[in-house]
């Protein structure tokens, strides 16, 4: 695509970092609208805001560096957005008290099953210990995960995007499996979501109902902690093992 | 004051929000002033949780910003995934091997745990009953 000169150079100016946000954020409004009317797998905002995003910067020659310095402000929101998690699991602390059990066995086989394919399955592929290390904590939220990565050494930007990159993976997976799969409760449900595709799928599983999304969030929240919790033992092994 | 309070903070969806950054800015102080291994938001997350249980705080007070902000929290997102632009060696063989990774990685995942809950489920209210 050919760029305007004049264009250009004004974007690597001093008001790009404006620039981004307001192309960031009329993208999203303008995808969110079009998913309002057509619900597709393939009109989900998350996918279309990044597609258009990636390339109208691909066009501009523009570094992460100048679009991330008018968009971080987007990222710090995932931190209050962790705090509000609070409200629907506060809501929903009936449901949680009965069914606490079965809540940890499904944490506790997700995270296994996580961190065992994404080590498995990159040996296999024959991926450099760098990528290997960085796909682990890809089923977690992003503030834990580039947590996590710095902590088994793996590199925590290529883990934020091996994150990003199953949120979106998951959350139109998953509505896919939902129909495939027998499963009866909104507990099962909600697991899939939060579990696989963290913070992305929390997102679906609130449009599927309001059960499903919070069991989701605590799901996903919980899963964070425990792989805090699992990363030192982790880097221990690792570093007696390689 | 403190009835007046309420209504406002139960109406104003901006105000709820600004309330959570604000939680969200001191846990985020602490867990650096402190170097505690946890994110500040999952810190807020359990401050919010205890105070909502001990009955400090109503859920109404909070409910609709945290809705808003759980409603577009996939935009947050976004802007990480831009990391690619740095990294074009990755649209290649090895690209496609780490999506592969994350495409069937996140299949089992999924299957994995929402029949082992799923079992678990049907187990227990069998056995419940």
């Amino acid at each position: 695509m050919p760029v305007d000169p004049m264009l250009a150079s004004t974007l690597h100016g001093d008001w790009h970092p404006l620039f981004w946000a307001a192309a960031t954020l009329g993208v999203y409004l303008a995808t969110r609208a079009i998913h309002q009317r057509h619900a597709r797998w393939w009109t989900s905002p998350l996918l279309l805001t990044w597609l258009l995003c990636f390339a109208l910067a691909l066009s501009l020659h523009a570094t992460y560096g100048e679009y991330i310095k008018g968009t971080h402000w987007l990222v710090a929101l995932l931190g209050p957005a962790t705090v509000a998690f609070a409200t629907p699991i506060y809501e929903q602390r009936a449901m949680i008290r009965k069914h606490w059990p079965i809540l940890v066995v499904g944490i506790a086989a997700g995270t296994t099953i996580a961190i065992g394919s994404s080590w498995i399955l990159a040996s296999l592929l024959g991926l450099s210990p760098d990528l290997r290390l960085s796909l682990l904590p890809r089923s977690v939220s992003t503030p834990f995960a580039m947590a996590f990565a710095e902590d088994v050494g793996g590199i925590p930007e290529l883990a934020a995007t091996c994150v990003v990159i199953t949120g979106l993976v998951g959350a139109s997976l998953g509505e896919l499996l939902l129909k495939w799969l027998p499963l009866r409760s909104s507990l099962a449900r909600g697991a899939l979501f939060g579990m696989g595709a963290h913070g992305a799928g929390t997102a679906k599983a609130r449009q599927v109902g309001a059960e499903e999304g919070s069991v989701a969030g605590l799901v996903m929240v919980l899963a964070g902690l425990a792989s805090v919790l699992v990363a030192p033992v982790l880097a221990f092994c690792m570093h007696t093992t390689l | 004051m403190l009835r007046r309070t309420n209504i406002l903070l139960s109406r104003n969806r901006l105000l709820q929000v600004v309330g959570l950054i604000a939680i969200w800015w001191a846990c985020e102080a602490l867990v650096q002033t402190l170097r505690l291994p946890v994110p500040g938001g999952v810190i807020g997350m359990a401050v919010l949780l205890l105070l909502l249980a001990c009955g400090r705080i109503r859920s109404v007070w909070f409910s609709r910003g945290s809705a808003g902000l759980l409603d577009h929290m996939l935009l947050f997102f976004v802007p990480a995934t831009m990391a690619l632009l740095d990294h074009p060696e990755l649209f290649s063989l090895t690209g496609l091997k780490i999506l592969a990774v994350i495409l069937v990685g996140t299949l089992l995942v999924m299957v994995g745990t929402a029949l082992s809950v799923e079992v678990c489920f049907r187990w227990l209210s069998r056995h419940a009953g």
